[in-house]
């Protein structure tokens, strides 16, 4: 009787190892947003992060959180790609340096291949955009008005 | 609507620069040539005009935003050929710029945007600009943003369906999401727009003949 009470009140070495433990780690984590030129963000869109050691299969898989965070804990330094994937074919494509591991955060982050696009940006956008392509034409137009007097 | 860089493998993306490059080329030799210089101001303005209206972001329910094209409107002015370069420009601008879209996604956003959904318009509007100019406009636009939008959902479709990996979106979610909008608000403005500003440019161009 006395055996039988022991081994049901004794904690089961099995138990044990279905129990889920957890530690909180500040400051190991980077968090990339995901927003628009105007300011909106990719709210619960599909992202994939690809560390530097496998750039093929993704390291991490998910969606972004409401105000259009995702965040992972780098494991090796090195570049790692983050990619958001919003449903309407919008998304962004960028490289995230960490400089060491568990690193507190990335040395820096651009879209692949691209220029950073800053907030700023939004507002002087339509404006450099018009004047690069305005330029463009007008630069057309002098090049042949020049050729067409020289004749 | 623009594919950015990363999304679309090389499959996908040199075949489309395949077609588009000696598209390009056909188009400036024959609409940018030294013959066409008294149109090039007017081309250059709709070209500003139609990177403008791809910055305005119109808010659509679902917590998603979609943007006009304004390339059907240089289709209906100048022609097909003209709209798909000068889209291809406003595409590079904000590509090289802006960080909207991408290099290697240009022959496909090119081709969807500049050719395909341009061309229906103009279509569009030269079989039924008879009938009714105004209605014709507005129906071309819609029409062709739709075409657009479409072409763009597929080649994404394609690329979830050779490699789920490199755009993970399925084809049902992703097609829903973009035709959505484009039928009920983007479609509807672009044709808004389109018709308006016709009119407006034909009185323009009737003020400046008489």
């Amino acid at each position: 009787m006395a055996l039988a009470a022991l081994i049901l009140v004794a904690p089961s070495p099995v138990a044990h190892a279905h129990e889920v433990l957890h530690s909180i780690e500040r400051g190991k984590a980077i968090a990339v947003k995901a927003f628009f030129a105007d300011g909106e963000v990719l709210a619960y869109s599909e992202y994939q992060v690809f560390s530097p050691a496998d750039p093929r299969i993704p390291y991490q898989k998910g969606r972004t959180d409401r105000s259009g965070y995702l965040a992972f804990v780098p494991d090796v330094p090195g570049a790692w790609r983050v990619k958001v994937t919003d449903a309407t074919g919008h998304g962004l494509d960028v490289v995230v340096d960490v400089a060491a591991v568990g690193a507190q955060g990335p040395s820096s982050g651009h879209p692949a291949g691209q220029g950073v696009v800053a907030s700023w940006a939004f507002a002087v956008r339509p404006i450099l955009g018009v004047g690069v392509i305005a330029a463009l034409f007008a630069l057309l137009v002098l090049l042949y008005r020049r050729r067409r007097s020289a004749k | 609507m623009h594919i950015p860089d990363g999304f679309l493998a090389p499959t996908i993306t040199l075949p489309a620069y395949a077609i588009s490059a000696p598209l390009w080329v056909w188009a400036a030799r024959k609409h940018f040539g030294p013959n066409q210089v008294e149109a090039l101001p007017a081309v250059g303005a709709l070209t500003a005009v139609a990177f403008v209206l791809q910055t305005i972001m119109i808010p659509v329910p679902g917590g998603t935003s979609t943007h006009l094209i304004g390339a059907a409107l240089l289709a209906l002015a100048q022609g097909p050929l003209v709209a798909f370069v000068c889209e291809s420009l406003v595409l590079l601008v904000q590509a090289l710029f802006f960080g909207a879209g991408g290099i290697t996604a240009l022959g496909v956003n090119a081709l969807a945007m500049g050719l395909l959904g341009p061309l229906c318009a103009w279509l569009v509007f030269r079989g039924l600009r008879r009938a009714s100019p105004r209605l014709a406009a507005l129906l071309a636009a819609y029409l062709g943003m739709q075409v657009s939008t479409l072409a763009v959902a597929l080649t994404l479709g394609l690329q979830h369906h050779l490699s789920p990996a490199i755009f993970p979106t399925p084809f049902p979610v992703m097609i829903a999401a973009m035709m959505l909008p484009s039928l009920t608000v983007a479609g509807i403005v672009e044709g808004l727009y389109t018709m308006l500003a016709l009119r407006l440019l034909e009185r323009v161009r009737g003020k400046a003949a008489s």
